[in-house]
């Protein structure tokens, strides 16, 4: 775990530095336990800051989601840094951001904690109905000690961990400027959802996605928390040529979940934000895992590593064709 | 009004989309027509400039619209008028083929052939061997767009 100190101390030394704008990080919510991301332009913002296995928020998107309007005559371009506090999953996706040129590794300064995993906020309020306030998260031997309204519950990790937390293989930040916190062990992915879905019939998969495809809003909170959904443009908001029509009906929310999958494929780094958004609980990152899994046995590729094109932006000869006429 | 369960199985025609890039497997296409090689009438053609043209956006709303199966075809991997847009073509239709399968659409209903302009014999054989694949598995059905402008 990280300490609190350790952390505004850090964005406190961060925020100071006269080429920073500001340091995203964490702050306590106004909902319940919730966690809600918090933006430090001065040292005494970075007073609140915290973390904690609450903070399930990927702080990645912020960057390349602010807005910079018109500059005025005369007006010089604010070309400071921006902190961002990331835990593994998030310092993964800056990683790949940089890989596609999204941004600049001088364009940011990275406060690296080393992540036990987060909470899942859905399966936390199966055991909490009521929003709960003041509730204080501890880690004790693989277990989450909860402490609420003066009440304490003590429940295995596993059941609350978000699932794509179960097996990080990247707990620790990949990239960063300043770390904080003991580096954790990373555990191994192994597909077991994936793996069983692929394993049944046509039949009994379309079932399977049509119900869950039949849920879906088209809210695109997926696409929104996403941080490597960063086009200027995304293609469903598009109306010439009008890709996916607004109805929100099967055929257009399948067109939109095959896309949004596309889109990220050899792209996702599986911090599963957008299954957390979800209002709806489509299980978007079994559709993530299956891909990531597919381009890690079909092209031998891994988003956010040392490659230097993203995957659909580069082909080798030899890749497989057996389909091809 | 037909519906897919109505037709049988073995009077059923289905419809295909084959988008044919330019240089290559549009000219092949003319040259299984100009000499006058037989192959069966249910595919839709479409020109497209380089098969790496082809968004896997172009499948799925194919597919949507009423095609029940789609062709991509383009020059053999190193002839490409482009260079390289093939190649592209091809890791995208991997993609996408195997995303399709996870979601439950059979994977028959998406094909890729290299196909150059002197392999007119070759268009005929390959339309042919798409048109029984798609015969196979039937009428598209999982994501049809029911209502129609």
């Amino acid at each position: 775990m990280v300490n609190t100190d350790e952390l505004r101390k850090t964005a406190k030394e961060i925020v100071e530095r006269e080429d920073v704008k500001y340091v995203i990080g964490y702050e306590k919510g106004t909902y319940g336990c919730r966690i809600s991301p918090s933006f430090a332009f001065s040292p005494e913002d970075a007073d609140k800051f915290v973390f904690s296995p609450l903070c399930v928020q990927n702080l990645a998107v912020y960057p390349l989601l602010e807005e910079k309007l018109p500059l005025k005559r005369g007006e010089e371009e604010d070309m400071r840094k921006v902190g961002i506090v990331v835990k593994g999953c998030d310092s993964r996706a800056v990683a790949q951001i940089f890989q596609e040129k999204g941004l600049d590794r001088e364009d940011v300064i990275l406060i690296g904690v080393c992540c036990t995993g987060v909470i899942d906020l859905k399966k936390l309020a199966t055991q909490f109905p009521e929003p709960l306030e003041g509730l204080e998260v501890t880690e004790e031997n693989g277990n989450f000690v909860l402490t609420a309204n003066g009440i304490t519950k003590t429940i295995p990790k596993e059941e609350l961990l978000l699932r794509t937390c179960i097996h990080c293989e990247n707990p620790t930040p990949v990239v960063y400027d300043v770390l904080l916190g003991e580096e954790v062990a990373p555990s191994k992915e192994d597909y077991q959802k994936v793996k069983e879905l692929e394993e049944k019939s046509l039949e009994e998969k379309w079932e399977y996605w049509e119900k869950k495809f039949e849920r879906c809003i088209r809210c695109y909170a997926c696409r929104n928390v996403c941080p490597l959904c960063y086009c200027k443009e995304c293609m469903v908001d598009h109306l010439s040529p009008q890709w996916v029509r607004r109805s929100v009906n099967l055929s257009e929310n399948a067109a939109w979940n095959i896309m949004r999958a596309f889109h990220l494929a050899g792209r996702c780094i599986g911090c599963g934000a957008c299954e957390q958004a979800c209002p709806v609980d489509i299980p978007l990152m079994e559709i993530n895992k299956k891909l990531e899994k597919d381009m890690k046995e079909l092209f031998d590729y891994e988003a956010a590593t040392e490659e230097e094109k993203s995957l659909l932006t580069m082909f080798k000869p030899d890749d497989p064709g057996e389909f091809i006429l | 009004m037909n519906t897919a369960k109505d037709i049988e199985m073995n009077e059923f025609e289905p419809n295909i989309v084959a988008f044919l890039c330019n240089w290559c497997s549009y000219a092949g296409a003319d040259l299984a027509g100009t000499s006058r090689m037989k192959y069966p009438p249910n595919v839709k053609v479409i020109r497209v400039m380089c098969s790496g043209r082809v968004n896997p956006m172009f499948v799925i709303n194919a597919l949507q619209q009423g095609a029940d199966g789609v062709l991509v075809a383009g020059c053999h991997p190193g002839d490409c008028h482009y260079t390289q847009g093939n190649y592209f073509a091809k890791r995208r239709m991997a993609v996408l083929k195997k995303l399709l399968e996870y979601i439950g659409v059979e994977p028959e209903r998406v094909h890729m052939a290299w196909v150059s302009a002197a392999e007119g014999q070759k268009f005929a054989d390959v339309i042919k061997e798409v048109t029984e694949d798609v015969k196979k598995v039937g009428p598209m059905n999982h994501f049809r767009r029911r209502n129609r402008w």
